[in-house]
């Protein structure tokens, strides 16, 4: 089904079939056209409010500790609940007893399964009978107080008749292993291929093939603010308004709706400051059905919070992945060939995010041939994580293209400039903004990569155009003779570098409203979300622009599905490139409007008016009325504008793309790596705010730092049990951990992408910060690094057997 | 009991097994302190007590009759930030906020213990706060920035 770009022309054509990009998956949807879009900002346009780095707009109350978050709402009366939870991964609930919890003190109610009616969530019914892994929700339980709760919850007595467990890939797929799901223990999608070309003939044509197998660890999220609920009936119970922490109010609604049987606009839900989501936020969980049926049986209001070690076992991962990949490339550099198998250790649930779907896009190679297989495992579900897939995925390729320079005695920054594809292969069309080789260039200056002649200043000392990967750093271990303190002692140094490539074209629906106040500030309605990520900040700037107002005269109105127009979930780097089109097209229309309605003040044509600052002049500049002075005039007549989102163009492929580099020093005698500095180059279009922006990439990168050198979800294989279940033992970056870090994105704009040029930001920096590390540390060490997290004991250990 | 937060007195009845975190948010609704882990492992809940940062998390309520407890809500007058608070909001030291309060509360910890820190003395102070969404580099320069400024108005007098 196509859809070609449709433009305003189309006039009696209102609704067309198009193809919308969600995190790698597509789905095809009828979509309005907007009525009329405004042309694009074009590289000249000029743009006073847009492209500044102008302080975030809830900052203030953020750093006042005025914010407030989910677990900041009271509402009267309200109560806590907590969640009952399974202590082992499979089985069957023979009996729940919550009369002693009932008698606890302050405790108000209970629910097990059979006070629910069936609610699925991830592919599995809540408080199911069935146990299918440690930390499932079994059971709830609500109190005055939230210690009450708590306390309540830990003396309801489960009896669980214990079954057998599987918890790794491998025991899932072995013969006779105890189902996680009725249908079987691998996905039935799998194996999963996608082919172009023919890797046969490709291998046959290279002089060179590499293998490796790599791994990347089960990694969880950690939100600093755990998922989290308020519910509230009104009436005689029959309209719910929810307080949620969630990437998406109206699929929170959607599901909520769904899972009561209830009307979709009798639910309310509604998400102020959201402390991070990450991916783990986008439905409706436990939590929230917990918290809306407490208060629909105790007639009060009841808020459900996470604590934080069922936040760690039970709210999303980002799954394990195994990928063996061979590389066939001809002397030159050219890739002939990309075969990779990847095995995804699911959990109990979740949807297939492909670790291989990179190795179609990054490079440019005629014959790829990927197989995914993805297996249940007796362990939390799977979410969606901060470019699911891509990250596991870019490990393997950017290791394995490192190997490939380092077999063909290529530089690797060249091998990755010599298989720039230059266009999309998969849909055969070009990239709106074709700009990798830009990132790898301009990164590979700022970084000073041997060969490129770096800006004075930026040049480490310690670097030398000879420690390129397969040369320099690796001679100082003695193959053998293990390590010898060579030049700069025990201490390696290394660099590597690693590419991105990422969807977040955006797309539609998306929907905003603006409505001009009488003093002449406008207020923005939209029914979208910023999670930290600035959306609020990015929208005032991009409605500012369009209206011609000041930036400190708009104030934007997110999230609430009763009051604000619908905006999808915010995932897939897709908000600002869907809803920003849709606030600057209601911006554009309350302008016009105000211009006509100044028009008629000053007794002249709208078309020689106009806006700036909040303020309208002739085009002569002769006369002026302020936003107020016209608004004041017209009393209580209102001026609104509507916008919409439009399909995106079906002739170009929408990526972003960017390009790391890390430098790193390995204690070669207890294998710590620390990482001494990252420049991150980054192609997202027009940058709406570059402060923002900053801190995106920033932000991307220290979580690739964290899955590079610390993240991993363990679970005892013998018991099913999560090991590290809390902040501690499980190691986020701390300020400690940070290097330097030079993050910028390219000056450019995108305007064929959408009238506003912007493409998505929040996912592609994570991408390759953990493949650059990696690469840096096999750099330093000679030593095959293929497996994530490198701690000591894997970077020791890789060490040894490469010089064993 | 009696408490000193923000420098007013407080009575409040609290359990034995209370945290100051919970006397805080659910008794005095100062809703500023946030809670990431309650069980000291994040620093989202951090207050000063007698100047020095604590999770409040794992401060018992009724340890602390006599003591000078401060909290973000004390930070700011009712129209000006604090130095370290507009720092925090010019360097975009702040994401999804739900961090700040408690790294506000080390930063302004630190910088009463220390005018002029180190990088080093910066990065080790402030990293009993995590911050998932990974502000640190902001929050270091925003940390820098005050100090800086400090000393700098030092120098003119
Ligand atoms: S809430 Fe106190 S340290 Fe996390
Ligand atoms: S700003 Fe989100 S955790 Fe620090």
């Amino acid at each position: 089904m196509t859809a070609e770009a449709p433009r305003e022309s189309d006039g009696h054509r209102r609704f067309v079939t198009t193809v919308v990009e969600v995190e790698g998956r597509e789905e095809t949807k009828v979509v309005e056209l907007p009525v009329s879009e405004p042309e694009p900002w074009g590289e000249d346009a000029r743009l006073t409010v847009v492209g500044r780095p102008i302080p975030r707009v809830d900052a203030a109350e953020k750093v006042t500790g005025r914010a407030r978050y989910t677990a900041d709402i009271v509402r009267p009366r309200m109560l806590h609940a907590a969640i009952v939870r399974a202590t082992i991964p499979a089985g069957t609930i023979s009996e729940i007893d919550v009369t002693g919890a009932m008698a606890a003190p302050g405790v108000v109610d209970a629910i097990t399964l059979e006070d629910i009616p069936r609610i699925r969530i991830d592919g599995n019914t809540l408080f199911d009978r069935t146990v299918k892994y440690v930390g499932q929700p079994v059971a709830a339980v609500c109190a005055e107080t939230w210690q009450a709760a708590l306390a309540a919850a830990e003396i309801v007595r489960v009896t669980i008749e214990r079954a057998a467990h599987v918890a790794t890939f491998a025991d899932a797929i072995a013969a006779d292993a105890p189902l996680v799901r009725r249908s079987g223990n691998v996905s039935r999608s799998s194996p999963s291929i996608m082919e172009r070309g023919n890797v046969e003939r490709g291998l046959s044509e290279a002089d060179v093939i590499v293998r490796g197998a790599y791994r990347t660890p089960p990694a969880l999220h950690t939100a600093m603010e755990p998922h989290g609920a308020v519910a509230e009936w009104e009436g005689v119970g029959d309209r719910l308004t929810l307080w949620e922490s969630t990437q998406g109010v109206f699929r929170v609604r959607d599901e909520v709706a769904t899972g009561l049987g209830l009307s979709r606009s009798r639910v309310r839900v509604i998400k102020e400051h959201m402390g991070g989501g990450f991916g783990a936020k986008n439905s409706a969980g436990a939590h929230t059905f917990i918290a809306a049926i407490l208060a629909r049986r105790t007639g009060r209001a009841v808020r459900c919070v996470v604590d934080r070690y069922g936040e760690q076992v039970d709210t999303g991962h980002r799954p394990e992945s195994r990928i063996h990949l061979t590389l066939g490339a001809r002397r030159d550099g050219t890739l002939t060939a990309i075969v990779a198998d990847s095995q995804v250790t699911m959990g109990v649930g979740g949807w297939e995010a492909s670790p291989t779907a990179i190795m179609h896009e990054l490079y440019g190679c005629e014959n790829v041939k990927t197989t995914d297989v993805y297996a249940w495992v007796h362990s939390q579900a799977m979410d969606s994580f901060r470019a699911p897939g891509h990250v596991e995925g870019a490990f393997a390729l950017e290791r394995g293209m490192d190997t490939l320079a380092r077999a063909l005695s290529i530089d690797p920054l060249r091998l990755r400039l010599s298989n720039v594809p230059g266009r999309d292969q998969e849909k055969g069309r070009p990239y709106s903004s074709d700009r990798l080789r830009e990132c790898l260039v301009e990164g590979a200056r700022r970084f000073g990569w041997p060969g490129w002649e770096a800006p004075a200043g930026l040049q480490d000392s310690e670097m030398r155009a000879g420690d390129a990967v397969g040369d320099g750093m690796v001679r100082e271990v003695v193959a053998g003779g293990g390590i010898v303190e060579a030049g700069g002692g025990r201490r390696l140094r290394g660099i590597g570098m690693a590419a991105q490539v990422w969807g977040a074209g955006g797309g539609p629906p998306a929907y905003a409203t603006i409505k001009l106040n009488s003093d002449g500030t406008a207020d923005v309605l939209s029914g979208t979300q910023d999670l930290g990520t600035g959306t609020r900040t990015v929208l005032a700037q991009i409605a500012a622009e369009s209206l011609g107002s000041r930036f400190e005269d708009v104030r934007v109105v997110l999230g609430d599905t009763e009051r604000t127009p619908y905006a999808g979930n915010s995932w897939g780097s897709m908000t600002i490139a869907s809803v920003g089109p849709a606030v600057r097209m209601a911006g554009e229309e309350v302008r016009r409007r105000l211009c006509e309605a100044a028009a008629e003040m000053l007794e002249c044509r709208p078309g020689d008016l106009s806006a700036r600052g909040s303020v309208i002049s002739t085009r002569d500049g002769t006369r002026h009325l302020t936003f107020a002075d016209v608004t004041g005039k017209l009393g209580n007549v209102m001026i609104m504008g509507h916008g919409s989102r439009g399909p995106n163009r079906r002739d170009v492929g929408l990526v972003t793309a960017g390009a790391q580099f890390a430098e790193v020093e390995v204690d070669a005698e207890t294998g710590q790596v620390r990482v001494i500095r990252i420049v991150a180059v980054h192609d997202a279009g027009r940058i709406i705010n570059p402060l923002l922006a900053q801190s995106q990439l920033e932000g991307g990168i220290i979580q690739g730092l964290g899955l590079a050198l610390f993240e991993e979800r363990i679970i005892d294989r013998a018991t099913g049990v999560p090991l590290n279940p809390g902040m501690h033992d499980y190691k986020v970056p701390t300020s400690k951990d940070v290097p330097m870090i030079d993050a910028t994105c390219l000056p450019v704009t995108d305007p064929q992408a959408n009238h506003i040029g912007a493409r998505g930001l929040a996912e592609p920096p994570i991408i390759p910060t953990a493949p650059a590390i990696a690469n840096a540390v096999a750099n330093a060490t000679g030593a095959a690094v293929d497996e994530l997290p490198l701690t000591p004991r894997r970077v020791l250990h890789a060490i040894r057997s490469t010089y064993a | 009991m009696l408490l000193t937060i923000n420098g007013r007195p407080h009575d409040v009845h609290v359990e034995p097994f209370e945290s100051l975190a919970s006397t805080l948010r659910e008794r005095l609704q100062m809703l500023g302190t946030k809670v990431g882990c309650d069980r000291g492992e994040c620093g989202t809940c951090t207050v000063l007590l007698d100047d020095v940062p604590v999770y409040s998390c794992l401060v018992l309520t009724r340890s602390c009759e006599g003591r000078r407890i401060r909290t973000i809500e004390g930070v700011a007058t009712a129209n000006e930030l604090h130095p370290v608070q507009r720092a925090f909001v010019t360097h975009d030291a702040v994401q999804c906020g739900y961090c700040t309060p408690g790294q506000v509360m080390s930063a302004i910890a630190l910088l009463e213990q220390h005018a002029l820190p180190s990088d080093d003395e910066i990065r080790r102070s402030m990293s009993g706060n995590l911050c998932r969404c990974g502000c640190y580099p902001k929050i270091h320069a925003a940390v820098k920035s005050v100090a800086a400024a400090a000393v700098e108005a030092n120098d003119d007098r």
